[in-house]
């Protein structure tokens, strides 16, 4: 790649577009923390030109940049708004330094609360996919309930699992566990759906292959038939993730007491918009973050595919 | 005096379709030699590939006998490999771990270290030796029958069962592929060959394989003829195809074929 594809790009301009207009004089009343606004973008413009330096493929240096442009766009037309112009209400609508800067000020608390979530998410996660794999192996193996268990699975995972927490709160000792429970729930039936339909359409050619080699039934099963549907068995596991953030953080504005909806709800309830902004955004990058890690593992298991 | 390794009494097989039960093959009986290669040729749709299917242990007979070494076949054993047109190796596997799996499964005092050492000489053989980390999609079509091939061999089972392995392949890697089974079966002649029976629709590669071609005939699907090929070994493909006896030899294979598509075709006319 030349200099000028590396280096020259519309981002950076955007980026200058965002620091003029930090130049211009604040209109809101409200303290606006335009060092930290500032502080933050030249941060990512730091990370975007070390990155450009070592990124190989133009695709990747463009999807960067690309995005790297869309927030200072989106950065600069929220200052201008709040700030800068003061055009909408500054109760409820918070300007980016003072997110950014509360982000910092409250970083402790959110890590605490972004542990607790993740903790509560991967256990009922982890729980209900290391039960439904192994059992949607042995039932959709054996042709004889396999039928029957597919209308079955339909059934309970056509209830939206959000429905369980009520039930859920009386059953169960903590609020934890309820959302684990829930969680649990979510993920569990689409995993064991996928396992099962994975199980159902391994390729008859395939199952032919193993029986002439003579493999033994638990080989069989762990060897062939689970890698044969890996593929759907990570459908089901990234519908149960989505669904999870979904419940758990409902969950944690129901009732918790930690957890990152917990964390928005509480805020929004004494009008402290900015920290529930703060929440909204560390939410989606959690959750952006993991399902990035997940998506990492399942490419990684399925590198065999084409 | 040869012994028979693979001895077909008799047999009768019926699949069944959306109900329906169908008459694939009827009254097939032939002997395989101990170390002989054997192929089924016939039509599409004249059961040899059902035929195979039951010497694989995939596929029940509804009547007559199957015997190897004497003795009654019950469903798959580790005495056979199998070469499949599609999918003999594990798409999840590398090729060299596909190898080292069959032999784990057909040769069980083989340890870990042996087995890494013997898929590596077969790989070498079959010329893949730069390719076992790379996983099947990442091979061409015939790359991955070769080392399906390799696997196979690899195995070490006394008999060997292919299923039109090479009839997914280009024609021009067909001819290399077959010219690799023909050296790598028949050996310097030292080891001891191993006993094949190969279905195919080729005639060309039927007569260089084998050393006795077994016709078949559809509706019903049942022997034909069966014809020995009488030309020597070791063989070499463009010495062979030039002689006047491979031309009279080839003729005599495709009239029993074709008398037989004639008949029916025939005997369709005077139905209509």
């Amino acid at each position: 790649m030349s200099f000028v594809k590396r280096y020259l790009r519309v981002t950076h301009i955007l980026f200058a577009v965002l620091l003029l207009i930090q130049l211009l004089p604040d209109k809101s009343v409200k303290e606006v923390h335009t060092g930290s606004l500032i502080a933050a973008a030249v941060g990512i413009e730091v990370i975007i030109l070390v990155a450009s330096a070592f990124i190989k493929k133009e695709k990747s240096l463009e999807l960067l940049l690309d995005i790297a442009g869309f927030v200072y766009a989106v950065l600069s037309a929220w200052s201008l708004a709040t700030a800068k112009f003061n055009v909408l209400n500054d109760l409820l609508f918070p300007a980016p330094g003072t997110v950014i800067h509360q982000f910092v000020e409250d970083r402790d608390k959110i890590g605490i609360n972004v542990l607790s979530s993740l903790g509560t998410t991967l256990q009922g996660f982890l729980i209900a996919v290391v039960i439904a794999v192994p059992l949607g192996l042995f039932i959709g193996w054996s042709a004889r309930v396999g039928g029957a268990a597919t209308y079955i699975t339909k059934f309970f995972s056509s209830i939206p699992p959000i429905v369980y927490i009520p039930y859920g709160i009386a059953l169960l000792p903590t609020f934890r566990s309820v959302s684990v429970f829930v969680i649990f729930l979510a993920t569990f039936w689409p995993v064991f759906a996928g396992t099962m339909s994975g199980v159902l359409n391994v390729d008859k050619r395939i199952i032919d292959s193993a029986k002439v080699l003579n493999v033994g039934k638990a080989e069989t099963l762990f060897r062939v038939i689970l890698p044969a549907a890996l593929s759907q068995i990570f459908l089901g596991c990234n519908q149960g993730l989505s669904v999870s953030f979904i419940l758990l953080t409902s969950a944690e504005m129901i009732g918790a007491r930690d957890g990152m909806g917990y964390y928005v709800k509480y805020y929004s309830d004494f009008g402290d918009y900015t920290r529930t902004i703060t929440g909204l955004l560390v939410i989606g990058f959690v959750v952006i973050g993991v399902t990035f890690l997940f998506n990492k593992l399942q490419n990684h298991l399925l590198r065999w595919k084409r | 005096m040869t012994t028979n390794k693979i001895e077909i009494k008799d047999l009768t097989v019926n699949y069944t379709e959306n109900k329906r039960s169908f008459n694939a093959l009827t009254n097939v009986s032939f002997n395989v030699a101990d170390g002989e290669f054997v192929s089924v040729i016939g039509a599409s749709g004249c059961g040899k590939s059902t035929l195979l299917s039951v010497l694989e242990g995939l596929y029940a007979p509804a009547g007559g006998s199957v015997k190897i070494d004497g003795e009654e076949l019950h469903g798959t054993g580790s005495e056979r490999g199998v070469v499949f047109q599609h999918y003999s190796l594990f798409p999840w596997m590398t090729t060299k771990k596909n190898i080292e799996f069959g032999i784990k499964q057909a040769r069980h005092d083989v340890k870990r270290n042996e087995r890494s050492k013997i898929a590596d000489e077969f790989l070498q053989k079959v010329g893949l030796g730069e390719f076992g980390r790379k996983y099947p999609s990442q091979l061409s079509g015939g790359m991955q029958q070769r080392a399906a091939i390799a696997r196979a061999l690899a195995m070490d089972t006394q008999i060997l069962l292919m299923d039109e392995p090479f009839s997914a392949i280009d024609a021009k890697n067909r001819v290399v592929l077959q010219e690799l089974l023909l050296e790598l079966w028949e050996g310097d002649g030292t080891e001891k060959r191993k006993t094949v029976v190969f279905v195919t629709h080729d005639i060309d590669e039927a007569i260089l394989l084998s050393d006795k071609i077994v016709v078949l005939t559809a509706h019903p699907g049942t022997v034909n003829e069966i014809v020995n090929v009488p030309f020597e070994r070791p063989r070499r493909r463009e010495e062979l195809v030039k002689t006047d006896e491979y031309g009279k030899f080839r003729s005599r294979l495709l009239a029993l074929l074709y008398n037989d598509i004639a008949e029916r075709i025939g005997g369709e006319e005077v139905v209509l």
